[in-house]
């Protein structure tokens, strides 16, 4: 430690154990959650198998959607498709969302090559139940944004300020990159301590990403109660009136032909790649294509005239305004689920890791950082407080 | 040493030793909030029925549908809008393929261009957005237009009172029970 500006090393040092030190057990949670949250696809494919893709045969062929539609409607009479969602991991089921004549919803796993339901979703979510826990801890969403949204993305400030402060205090942090250090055998602080030290200088882009992002979720939330709107998007589009047929006594409505409506999206965007497609919610709304291409952090749109199959509103990524392209890319970038299983476990790696620097975090405070505060309150001289392996 | 001073040193030493720790009981939170969470969802799937509160069914022209109110809550500022109140339609028999449209309007729609927010959906269930400005008088009505895939139109009107009694009483407190 250098002895020139001494004083104000040990105010940063301060600053950094109080930020998080207070909160220190609910970061550990929020940590936690999101650190399971990254994998919890991966865990719900892991524990039911409802939900994986497994071809019938080696040569098997997936389904075009209208067949997929076609089987499930075979298999569950009466159920009206409202959306398809088709994972970029070619592991998982086709998720086909049903109205039911009593009312309900259900979200049918299905089978791309079968046209088989091999499931059905029950009414406890794990993975929709673990991004509430972490990005919301349950409270509800009566009158604008949760709660506990604010509550959790506050959490950015002391995250990021935590960052910010660590590589100020941990001088010349970048020279334990050739020489990490982990002493085992010399007591639990120095092991807390190296441990804190050496997750955090490699961890430093990854807590940059998630407190970042996770600050333009409280941004986005006093945006959105506030009625401040950043969007181009516009109205959404509406089929003319005209398109719609009139029918005689007896005749059924027309059922929109699904691989027709991406076909012609395709034709417009050779590259886009179906992720969602929503059926129309009535008789003058579109079928809504919504798929990457390019710039695989942010789905584009096409919507497809159900009558005439004619793309008649799109919203590429070139649509967008810089500030929307910076914005739009800040949830993937938080959850790291637009590349696939590889991005997904370096996600959930460097989130263990973050959940272990406030554990770790916590663990040197109670072994330094009291008696640190109360020599600096009484004016007493104070041990560096990283003094390895900076000199 | 009395019990007092015992005590309040016990707590004392309690406070020095938790009170960092203390944020744990944040989860607290969402383990009470389980049940309401899982409310909210089968409400949102239509497990839980059409809606909160059932407003019953009703005839309109040769169809037949049940109406409820999605939620309980006061019209919710959603944007430009202004104040909305949501609403859910389950239509039944013939009418799940013969009606095309459904809308919902306060007062009575003129034509068919102009017959309010449309219902987005399913047959079997499907929500509209009713726009309910501050200035509406309370015993307003309500007017559903069902529109049939052989162009036909048919209304019916409910008065809002009926339709949404917590929408009505949120007007009534708004503007003094003055229309």
């Amino acid at each position: 430690m250098a002895k020139k500006g001494g004083s104000s090393a040990r105010i940063w040092f301060l600053v950094h154990s109080w930020l998080a030190l207070p909160i220190w057990a609910f970061v550990f949670f929020v940590c936690l959650t999101g650190t399971i949250a990254t994998v919890s696809q991966e865990i719900v494919w892991l524990a039911n198998p409802a939900v994986r893709a497994n071809p019938p045969s080696a040569d098997a062929t997936p389904l075009g959607y209208d067949a997929a539609l076609a089987a499930v409607e075979r298999q569950r009479p009466g159920a009206i498709p409202l959306q398809i969602v088709r994972s970029v991991k070619s592991q998982y089921a086709l998720q086909i969302d049903v109205a039911q004549p009593d009312g309900a919803t259900a979200t049918l796993f299905v089978n791309p090559f079968t046209g088989e339901i091999q499931g059905q979703q029950g009414a406890f979510d794990f993975q929709q139940f673990t991004r509430a826990l972490h990005g919301w801890l349950l409270t509800p969403f009566t009158s604008g944004f949760a709660i506990g949204w604010y509550v959790v993305s506050a959490m950015s400030i002391p995250l990021l300020g935590s960052l910010i402060t660590g590589v100020v205090v941990y001088k010349k942090f970048w020279r334990a990159y050739l020489n990490p250090r982990l002493r085992i055998s010399k007591g639990s602080r120095i092991f807390w301590g190296d441990l804190h030290r050496l997750v955090g200088i490699w961890s430093i882009p990854f807590i940059a990403i998630i407190s970042v992002t996770a600050g333009w979720f409280l941004i986005q939330a006093i945006l959105f109660d506030n009625a401040i709107s950043i969007s181009t998007v516009g109205a959404p589009p509406i089929v003319a009136r005209e398109h719609a047929p009139t029918l005689k006594a007896g005749e059924t409505p027309p059922k929109p032909s699904v691989d027709r409506a991406v076909a012609a999206a395709k034709e417009r965007f050779p590259d886009l790649e179906p992720g969602l497609i929503e059926l129309p919610q009535n008789a003058f709304n579109h079928v809504m294509i919504w798929g990457r291409g390019g710039y695989p952090l942010i789905f584009e749109q096409a919507a497809v005239n159900p009558y005439t199959y004619d793309v008649e509103w799109t919203r590429r990524v070139s649509d967008r305004s810089a500030l929307e392209l910076v914005t739009e890319s800040m949830r993937p970038l938080h959850v790291g689920d637009f590349v696939g299983l590889s991005l997904k476990l370096v996600y959930f790696l460097f989130g263990a890791m973050l959940t272990a620097m406030s554990l770790s975090g916590m663990m040197v405070w109670t072994r330094r950082t009291a008696q640190a505060t109360v020599a600096v309150a009484r004016g007493r001289p104070v041990p560096a407080p990283f003094p390895e392996p900076a000199e | 040493m009395s019990a007092a001073t015992l005590d309040r040193s016990a707590a004392s030493r309690f406070w020095r030793r938790w009170r960092f720790h203390l944020s744990a009981l944040v989860v607290l939170v969402p383990i009470a909030l389980t049940p309401l969470y899982f409310r909210q969802l089968a409400l949102e799937n239509g497990t839980a029925g059409l809606g909160a509160r059932e407003i019953g069914e009703r005839k309109v022209g040769p169809w037949s549908v049940r109406l409820a109110e999605f939620d309980l809550l006061p019209p919710q500022v959603q944007g430009p809008a202004g104040p909305v109140k949501q609403f859910t339609l389950a239509l039944a028999g013939a009418g799940v393929t013969e009606v095309r449209a459904a809308y919902l309007k306060i007062g009575k729609p003129r034509s068919l261009r102009a017959a309010g927010s449309i219902f987005f959906g399913s047959p079997y269930r499907q929500t509209a957005g009713l726009p309910i400005p501050e200035r509406t008088s309370p015993d307003a009505e309500v007017w559903l237009t069902l529109e049939g895939w052989d162009g036909s139109m048919q209304t019916q009107a409910l008065p809002l009172a009926e339709a949404s009694p917590v929408a009505a009483d949120w007007l009534r407190s708004r503007n003094g029970g003055k229309p």
